[in-house]
């Protein structure tokens, strides 16, 4: 099966709703997020690894997360990033616009569909 | 074989030579990499594979500082202000602030000392302040990185006596016109001083050459922030003269006598605090103006010799000269220093190595023509403390470079590594501080004082 792979701009638009729920979940650091992507998307929605990192510095400068070193058990240290309130209902806000354009092309392309 | 220690710093070094990815960022960039590397070792693929792969997952370098310039160049300067993420820390800083200021006002008073001894006025006695211009600002950088690197009281006892001592020394000293061993004091103290704090910069570890390049990075560091704070020092000095003229106050003594002495006191005691404080703002210029004056100098260098071969004119007798050279071979020295502590050790010989070589054989060319005119006149006319101290110093720096020339011809054809050639020049460093701490203790009695 050929895998469809997504338009730049989609993935660019939709990386904040993602990374805040996946730290909304848990605590994480980069690596570990960007698996958790690959993982939920089934390797559809991919970046390169580096611009992770622009983003979270952002999302941080715009006080939705915020960040910690916390040294693993393997010795390495790990830059985590947590949710906070504002975080989360910034989340909300996202999510609610996604389902506005999921619920209107669903609408259309759904009763075309069935009109057929 | 792969050595995937120094392809992750050569990484590293690339990404922080564009300038807009920080400390942090590097750390945790580096943390996923290694993260990644890991992972896909751990399913069987080699090491170099799995770090190609990881790299290609990271993406381009340029394409990433581009992005970390975009949300990094804003807030360059703020960080400086930015508190650090838990108390005891914030705490040590807020205590660091207030010592470098201490330490400002501190380097002022030492400068208003004179003034107690009715030497109060700066232009009256331009040679006592020069003199003694190391003697005021520096131990405020000594305290400073004691404080900074917890030294134990050795180290304060010594530094202690060997600033006590030289100002003595240089104070007691007798001087008769033209004060000549008294002008040569005033140029090598600051020599001696710096090297000695290249000691208590290193702490223990102040023999380790990786810890003196260090060092030499920092001076070289002092010296930019230095010289841009005294540039807007200098802006402010002659804008607040210029605007009280208008309300016909003339506040020019004040300014010259105690804004200035303050400021030019205390100016590198700041310089030291920001260099250490804010590593990478300057990381990313020194090596960029190192490369920027390579090439020009080398450019300068050579039309010079072009124009004493074509007009077949050799230097004349002035003793100027010769003081000249030595300021275009120490130039040249420190830039070749510069480019060194920008360079990775593990990367082999390429271009930027021929052309460093090229400076240096062409430095001690242009030197050697202008030396052998010079020893002729000298010895017609004999010595004299000026010209000794010039030409010792001459030949200090010659047998400096070409040590150096040898040492990256060697590089070049592979029977060198680089790391040697760093440890070698660092191992040359003191014998800058011993002929200038002679120049200073010994000459004037030698020269009797004049």
């Amino acid at each position: 099966m050929r895998v469809m792979t997504i338009p730049k701009d989609l993935v660019a638009a939709s990386a904040i709703p993602i990374i805040l729920a996946i730290l909304r979940r848990a605590d994480s650091y980069g690596y570990a997020i960007i698996q958790k992507v690959r993982e939920v998307s089934e390797d559809r929605l991919t970046w390169s690894d580096g611009m992770l990192y622009p983003v979270l510095h952002r999302l941080e400068a715009a006080g939705f997360i915020v960040s910690y070193w916390k040294v693993a058990k393997t010795g390495r240290k790990r830059k985590y990033y947590h949710l906070n309130a504002a975080g989360a209902t910034e989340l909300e806000r996202l999510k609610e616009q996604w389902f506005v354009v999921h619920n209107a092309l669903e609408r259309l392309t759904g009763s075309t569909e069935a009109g057929e | 074989m792969f050595e995937l220690e120094s392809q992750i710093r050569k990484w590293r070094a690339h990404l922080r030579s564009t300038g807009s990815v920080g400390a942090q960022d590097l750390e945790e960039l580096e943390s996923h990499l290694r993260d990644s590397v890991e992972e896909l070792t751990a399913q069987g693929i080699t090491t170099e594979e799995a770090f190609l792969v990881s790299l290609r997952r990271m993406g381009d370098a340029e394409a990433l500082s581009h992005e970390f310039a975009k949300i990094s160049t804003e807030n360059l300067w703020r960080q400086l202000l930015v508190p650090a993420p838990d108390e005891g820390t914030r705490k040590r800083q807020r205590l660091e602030v207030a010592l470098v200021l201490g330490l400002v006002l501190l380097a002022g008073l030492l400068g208003k000392i004179p003034a107690l001894f009715g030497f109060g006025v700066v232009e009256s006695y331009p040679l006592l302040y020069l003199k003694n211009a190391a003697i005021f600002a520096l131990p405020s950088v000594a305290v400073y990185l004691i404080w900074r690197r917890s030294l134990p009281l050795p180290f304060v006892l010594s530094s202690a006596a060997v600033f006590a001592i030289f100002a003595v020394v240089i104070n007691l000293y007798p001087s008769y016109a033209p004060h000549h061993t008294e002008g040569l004091m005033a140029i090598h103290l600051p020599i001696v001083l710096l090297l000695f704090l290249g000691v208590l910069y290193g702490g223990f570890g102040w023999r380790r050459s990786g810890v003196r390049l260090d060092f030499v990075r920092f001076a070289g560091e002092v010296f930019i922030y230095s010289v841009l704070i005294g540039l807007g020092g200098l802006v402010l000095i002659s804008v607040s003269v210029t605007m009280f003229k208008f309300v016909q106050i003339d506040i020019g003594g004040l300014t010259d006598n105690w804004l200035a002495i303050f400021g030019g006191c205390g100016l590198l005691v700041v310089a030291s605090f920001l260099v250490e404080r804010k590593k990478a703002l300057i990381e990313s210029v020194a090596p960029v103006l190192a490369r920027i004056f390579v090439p020009l100098f080398l450019a300068v260098l050579l039309s010079l010799i072009v124009a004493m071969a074509v007009t077949g004119r050799a230097p004349s007798q002035d003793r100027d000269m010769l003081i000249w050279f030595d300021i275009v071979l120490a130039l040249v020295l420190g830039l070749v220093l510069y480019t060194m502590s920008a360079r990775d050790a593990e990367q082999p010989a390429g271009v930027w190595d021929i052309v460093i070589i090229a400076l240096l054989v062409v430095a001690m060319i242009a030197n050697g023509i202008a030396l052998a005119g010079i020893v002729i006149r000298l010895s017609a006319f004999g010595i004299s403390a000026n010209k000794t101290a010039a030409l010792g110093e001459n030949l200090f720096l010659l047998l400096n470079l070409l040590l150096l020339t040898i040492c990256y011809v060697r590089f070049f054809a592979g029977r060198m590594r680089f790391q040697a050639i760093v440890d070698l020049q660092m191992r040359y460093l003191p014998a800058y501080a011993l002929w200038a701490t002679i120049v200073v203790v010994a000459f004037p009695p030698i020269f009797r004082f004049f």
